[in-house]
């Protein structure tokens, strides 16, 4: 019980605020409800039905994917605000406060979007789709109900959390910020119910011969669901970090005073640097996605990695490669406006040569689908002196070192202004490079030493390169934080003096990032070929062929411009709306910014 | 202002046109699902190495391991070879249960310098059936310049028609209306009346319609007319359900009611939950404001 004369946390202005939210669920529910059982007592009855001109597949695909990038929206942008508060709260800094705010207040537009994606969704489902929409459901019928629960819960506890920021500050800040863990939690259960469906579609358990459901947990826990669920985790944050630094790049680029300035630079900084950490560790998450695939099934495995699908993982390549250039780009530009970083830039030129050399042997496929012509004059299948940087063993090297080098980036940036004082600093440096060192050095002799093994063997060599260069970071930021204490600046950083073409860079991201996700999202769908439940149901209609790259590519392509549009429609709006700072009016004026 | 914003549009523009140019230099090819085969113990054999040969480079996914001409993948051992080298194997086991072995439990015998890979094509994906393993050692005996040896026994056929598709509820419904009694489908029951695993390969699916609802449209040869009872009492949505499944068995489609609405009942049920839920909600809404009113007066007086 909150004692009654002090305002309490939750106003009626944050209840109505929630109502309206709950309420705009239900009717969006209803409607589609309605719809769906409107239309397919009309329509005749069949297995599928067809949609005229854009054909059921893409008809689906557009608003699934749509549907998955706000939803991965939604989801990151809580993480972000919650880590931003929490730093904003330990350090007292009132601005880190500022930008959660702004971040969380895009929830309420961005969850409309995202749930009236998910109802096209839906529709275009059940009625495109009708009997094998009827198999899923009657197989996960207890999850979609929890589904349902779970987004009225994330509904809840999200426009609280967003209505009571400026009531619920001070004595009730920790509350506010466990209220934003909750957001977290329940959003993470969110996508941990949907994946379980879309997983078992991939590699399905659970069932007998005849398709026959035997054990839910089973086909909930099926081989790839942990390994999507942790990529998609990891994936989010970096998207809602990245499309927040895309946000600030926009403002950067538009303000009109050094303050606005200094302010959006900062801003997207943080959101470079929660995508770019969050980024890192996500190749990882896809080798353990991938080895599950192969232990599910090997023919999945090798048509995904080797078969038709082997091209679209060299676009892959070229999208990962030029995004850790584009992180690089932003983190040496940025060094400009740090006095004293001038000192690292004599390092950058070997850094690029890291990543230029990483980059194409990333991108160097491994086994194609040659012509025969192709084939004779390689003298092979594989290329005799290509071939050998299309294995796996080289890729990990090379994304082990491109890893790495971003990182020293980082750390090179962190501590631009920054002579280390400490009576040990020299030792701590040294050690620092000699940790460095040898973790390139393992990661080398690995990446040589593996041509010599069996692929049985080589395969856990990988693990000693990634805990080589996991190992590295780790005691190079532990030695790193004790020797910058007290460290003397030479110059407090001059947030603001940056060149505008790094804003560009910041776009680059944000959209190789969409990009990344519609492509993957393709890749991930299509390694099921004409399967709608891999192995166990077949996609008897028309639609059941593996289309062109070309095709693909372009279409992915048209969803993220969509995207694009759409997200900026709902900053646009957003900014618009009255910023109405719960109930104390004398707050107004502060948010007189946000509107403009 | 609209000047910046023109830029980054046209930044994006570029971006992404460039990723899908990239998207096309690459090369394209369609693929298109595999056919469905069907196959009965009278199939010719030349018919049977035939439809083999559609399995190895169609459903059974063997080419993103093997070869079966000069150019190919090399994950697995040459299939043009096959046959030949199987008699030499694995002692004590005859060329023809070597390859069907191979096929049906990979790791039973792996051939040296390979890795114990390959997936059982019995087993989901390819999921074939024993008579269509049969004719992939029909296509592989071939391959290797030799004669089909296999033959296909009465309960080959019967596990092809329980690896079609997704389940069907009109197998059930055989069951529910005693056609089994007097007709056998996929390996499974009487013989007064014709198989059925292979009907709809013969008649249309309308055809197949008017005939279980009224036997006399038409007889079977070789069987006598008036055995058949008239079907007139069957739902007709169960009938539509019959005819998909022995449709299906034959690799044609044919679409049964669809499938029910899995928001039927449910879906309203859930709807009147929301709804309690929104009132009850609106409820503490109600009380708070109230509260805050008497608050507010409180303090005021
Ligand atoms: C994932 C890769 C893979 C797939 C898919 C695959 N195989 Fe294999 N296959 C192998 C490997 C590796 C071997 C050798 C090791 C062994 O004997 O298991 C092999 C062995 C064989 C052999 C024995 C060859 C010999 O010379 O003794 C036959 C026959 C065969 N496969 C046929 C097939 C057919 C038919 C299919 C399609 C249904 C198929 N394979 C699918 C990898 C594969
Ligand atoms: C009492 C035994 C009996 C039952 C029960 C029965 N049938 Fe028949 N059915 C026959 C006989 C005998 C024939 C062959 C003579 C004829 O065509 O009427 C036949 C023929 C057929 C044919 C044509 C086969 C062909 O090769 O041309 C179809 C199709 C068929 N039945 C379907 C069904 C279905 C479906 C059911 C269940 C609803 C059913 N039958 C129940 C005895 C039966």
């Amino acid at each position: 019980m909150i004692h009654p004369s002090s305002s309490p946390p939750v106003t009626p202005y944050a209840l109505k605020g929630v109502y309206k939210g709950i309420l705009k669920v239900s009717v969006m529910l209803a409607l589609t409800y309605a719809l769906i059982s409107g239309l397919a007592s009309i329509l005749p009855a069949a297995d599928y039905r067809e949609l005229p001109l854009l054909g059921n597949r893409v008809a689906v695909w557009i608003p699934a994917q749509l549907h998955l990038m706000f939803a991965a929206f939604v989801l990151g942008v809580p993480i972000f605000a919650v880590i931003t508060e929490i730093i904003g709260a330990v350090t007292k800094e009132r601005r880190y406060d500022e930008l959660a705010r702004e971040f969380t207040k895009l929830l309420a537009m961005a969850y409309t979007v995202t749930a009236v994606l998910g109802c096209m969704l839906l529709a275009l489902l059940v009625l495109l789709y009708p009997k094998f929409v009827g198999y899923m459901s009657e197989l996960f019928k207890p999850t979609w109900l929890l589904y349902i629960v779970l987004i009225f819960g994330e509904v809840i506890v999200a426009y609280l959390y967003w209505y009571g920021w400026d009531t619920m500050q001070g004595r009730y800040k920790k509350w506010h910020i466990a209220l934003g863990v909750l957001v977290n939690l329940w959003g993470t259960a969110l996508l941990f119910v949907a994946d379980a469906w879309v997983t078992f579609m991939m590699s399905p358990s659970g069932i007998d011969e005849a398709n026959h459901l035997v054990s839910l947990w089973d086909a909930v826990a099926n081989h790839t669901w942990m390994p999507i669920n942790i990529h998609r985790l990891l994936a989010n944050v970096a998207f809602g970090g990245a499309i927040a630094a895309a946000y600030a790049a926009v403002r950067f680029l538009n303000a009109s005073t050094d303050e606005e300035r200094a302010r959006f630079d900062w801003m997207g900084y943080v959101g470079s640097f929660i995508a770019i950490g969050a980024f890192i560790p996500l190749p990882f998450a896809g080798y353990w996605l991938g080895r599950e695939i192969y232990q599910f099934s090997e023919q999945m495995g090798v048509s995904m990695m080797g078969g038709s699908f082997a091209w679209l993982w060299i676009l892959q390549a070229s999208l990962i490669g030029s995004l850790f250039f584009a992180a690089n780009f932003y983190l040496w530009l940025g060094m400009g406006r740090i006095p004293g970083a001038n000192r690292y830039t004599k390092f950058q030129v070997l850094m690029i040569l890291v990543l230029a050399l990483g980059f194409l042997t990333w991108a160097t496929p491994r086994s194609i689908i040659a012509t025969g012509g192709e084939m004779a004059a390689m003298g092979g299948s594989h290329h005799p002196f290509l071939g050998l940087f299309g294995v796996m063993a080289a890729k990990n090297t090379a994304v082990n070192l491109m890893i790495l080098t971003t990182f020293m980036s980082f750390m090179m940036y962190r501590r631009g202004n920054r002579i280390p004082v400490v009576p040990w600093a020299t030792v701590g440096k040294a050690l620092q490079a000699l940790v460095v060192a040898v973790a390139v050095g393992i990661v080398l002799f690995y990446g040589v030493y593996s041509y010599f093994v069996p692929s049985l063997v080589r395969i856990g060599f990988s693990v000693y390169q990634v805990s080589a260069v996991l190992g590295a970071m780790a005691v190079f930021v532990a030695i790193d934080i004790p020797l910058l204490k007290g460290a003397r600046e030479i110059g407090a950083i001059q947030w603001g003096k940056i060149a505008p073409r790094a804003q560009y860079a910041l776009f680059f991201m944000a959209i190789v990032f969409t990009l990344l996700m519609g492509l993957m999202g393709y890749i991930r769908s299509g390694i099921r070929q004409y399967w709608h439940v891999y192995g166990r149901v077949a996609d008897e209609s028309a639609h059941a062929y593996t289309m062109s790259h070309g095709s693909a590519t372009l279409i992915v392509s048209g969803i993220v411009l969509v995207f694009l549009l759409l997200i900026a429609g709902v900053f646009a709006l957003t900014a618009r709306q009255k910023d109405k700072r719960g109930d104390a009016p004398a707050q107004v004026a502060l948010a007189g910014e946000d509107a403009r | 202002m609209s000047r910046t914003l023109a830029k980054i549009l046209v930044f994006t523009l570029v971006v992404i046109g460039a990723f899908a140019y990239l998207g096309q230099l690459v090369p394209q090819f369609v693929e298109h699902p595999p056919q469905k085969v069907v196959i009965t113990t009278t199939t010719d054999k030349a018919d049977l190495a035939e439809f083999g040969k559609k399995l190895v480079r169609g459903k059974g996914g063997c080419l993103v391991c093997h070869k079966d001409q000069e150019t190919g993948n090399e994950r697995g051992p040459d299939l043009r070879k096959a046959a030949a080298q199987a008699p030499s194997r694995k002692p004590g086991t005859a060329a023809e249960d070597y390859l069907i072995e191979s096929l049906k439990e990979p790791g039973a015998f792996v051939v040296d310098g390979y890795p114990n890979m390959m997936p059982a094509a019995v087993k989901p994906p390819a999921k074939m059936s024993m008579a269509e393993v049969k004719a992939v050692v029909a296509y592989l005996q071939v391959l290797a310049g030799g004669e089909p040896s296999v033959t296909i026994l009465p309960e080959d056929v019967a596990t092809a028609a329980a690896a079609t598709g997704p389940v069907h509820r009109g197998r059930a419904l055989m069951d529910t209306h005693a056609c089994i009694a007097c007709h056998s489908v996929a390996g499974e029951g009487g013989a007064i009346g014709p198989e059925l695993t292979t009907v709809a390969t013969r008649h249309e699916p309308a055809t197949l319609l008017s005939k279980i609802r009224q036997p006399s449209t038409w007889t079977a040869e070789g069987f006598p007319a008036g055995v058949m009872p008239v079907g007139d009492a069957i739902p007709e949505g169960d009938l539509h359900e019959i005819v998909a499944y022995l449709a299906s068995l034959a690799g044609k489609s044919y679409s049964a009611t669809g499938a029910t609405s899995p928001w039927s009942h449910e879906g309203l049920r859930l709807g009147l939950v929301i709804l309690i839920f929104n009132l009850g909600m609106l409820l503490v809404l109600v009380l708070a404001r109230r509260g805050e009113r008497a608050r507010g007066g409180a303090s005021h007086g």
